[in-house]
């Protein structure tokens, strides 16, 4: 699946969109592609402040568990509470409804220590 | 760089096995070692996942007790497993996603290792669909639950050698209902290869499948010099 140009995206896989300094935070479709069936998602509680590399989720396969992290800072002030009902959204389009959470951002600047769309391409492996 | 492994020739308490991989786990991700594999045989234990399901716990945790079995919820994904010796537990400690083996998916590759190491002792090994680990006509011989930490897996897959079955039988395995485990022994009865001989057959394929060559040492033994506190804990 081709990389969105309209983002920014972390080493730990995931990806941010900016809307007037709201960031909506979610993994890739690589990452997703990586664990197989997901089957739970830990979403942070709305009203949590965040920094860039904290812990803020976890999502789960069958047999995997993986920790995705605020790849900006900010405070949590929407989840993508369908998600806890349907995780598996993740898996079928992770760069759209299977965001995870958006943050109020702290500073837009954060976004420019991320990467662009094809300098994140160039990461992973492909398949 | 070579990737490293390390080999435990006593068993281990889960404990123990835990603070070595949590110490591992940081080293790596911090780039302070190379992808490191541990295996190694842990002490009777029975381990729930995350998410693990207690009510596939058969017995009180002071019936456990009793029958010298620790339990421990892990902060891996799976659910329900046990751990004696007579089995090899794998935990690679591997940055994924930059290594063109990756791409796969780190769980087909466990899968691949523990089907292939099945082949070198003449056993068919298979997945099943739906349901993660390896499995032969005998019964399911390896389980995989692991995690990912800043893309660093820690946890792995127990491979059944000669392991004392029966404590399978104080579990419902991996929540799988009517399920029966099997071991290698199982299936090749006194034919059964020793385990120094299943441990080079899973580091060999480790090599190919996960596309990392081992540079291989014994805890016990000599190690590089950034691996010695990591290992000891000292």
């Amino acid at each position: 699946m081709a990389v969105p140009q309209d983002r920014f995206y972390a080493k730990t896989h995931e990806w941010v969109s900016l809307d007037n300094g709201i960031a909506t935070v979610g993994i890739t479709d690589f990452a997703q592609s990586q664990l197989s069936d997901l089957t739970f998602v830990e979403l942070p509680e709305v009203g949590t402040h965040l920094a860039a590399g904290d812990e803020a989720v976890v999502v789960e396969s069958v047999k995997a568990a993986v920790d995705v992290y605020a790849p900006v800072a900010g405070e949590v002030i929407e989840i993508n509470s369908e998600l806890e009902d349907a995780p598996e959204t993740i898996n079928t389009d992770a760069f759209g409804a299977g965001w995870l959470f958006k943050l109020k951002m702290v500073d837009e600047a954060d976004v420019d220590q991320m990467l662009d769309a094809d300098s994140y391409e160039e990461l992973c492996p492909v398949s | 760089m070579n990737a490293w492994s390390v080999s435990f020739n006593k068993p281990i308490s889960y404990s123990a096995g835990l603070e070595i991989q949590h110490r591992l786990l940081k080293a790596r991700q911090e780039n302070k070692i190379p992808d490191t594999v541990l295996i190694l045989q842990h002490q009777p234990v029975v381990t729930l996942g995350n998410r693990g399901r207690s009510n596939f716990l058969l017995k009180t945790e002071a019936e456990y007790k009793a029958e010298g079995i620790d339990l421990f919820r892990a902060e891996r994904g799976g659910d329900v497993t046990y751990h004696a010796p007579g089995q090899w537990v794998l935990y690679p400690i591997l940055h994924l996603g930059g290594n063109d083996a990756d791409s796969h998916g780190y769980l087909f590759n466990l899968e691949q290792i523990a089907i292939q190491t099945l082949a070198d002792f003449g056993i068919k090994g298979f997945r099943k669909e739906g349901k993660s680990g390896a499995w032969t006509e005998a019964g399911k011989i390896a389980a995989i639950g692991f995690r990912l930490k800043k893309w660093v897996s820690f946890h792995g897959m127990s491979f059944n050698v000669s392991l004392d079955l029966s404590g399978f039988q104080t579990i419902v395995p991996c929540g799988l209902v009517g399920e029966p485990v099997a071991s290698i022994q199982t299936i090749l009865g006194k034919a059964c290869p020793e385990m120094e001989a299943v441990r080079d057959s899973l580091l060999n394929h480790f090599e190919v499948i996960c596309g990392r060559k081992l540079e291989r040492f014994d805890a016990e033994g000599a190690m590089p010099a950034e691996l010695v506190p990591l290992v000891s804990g000292s």
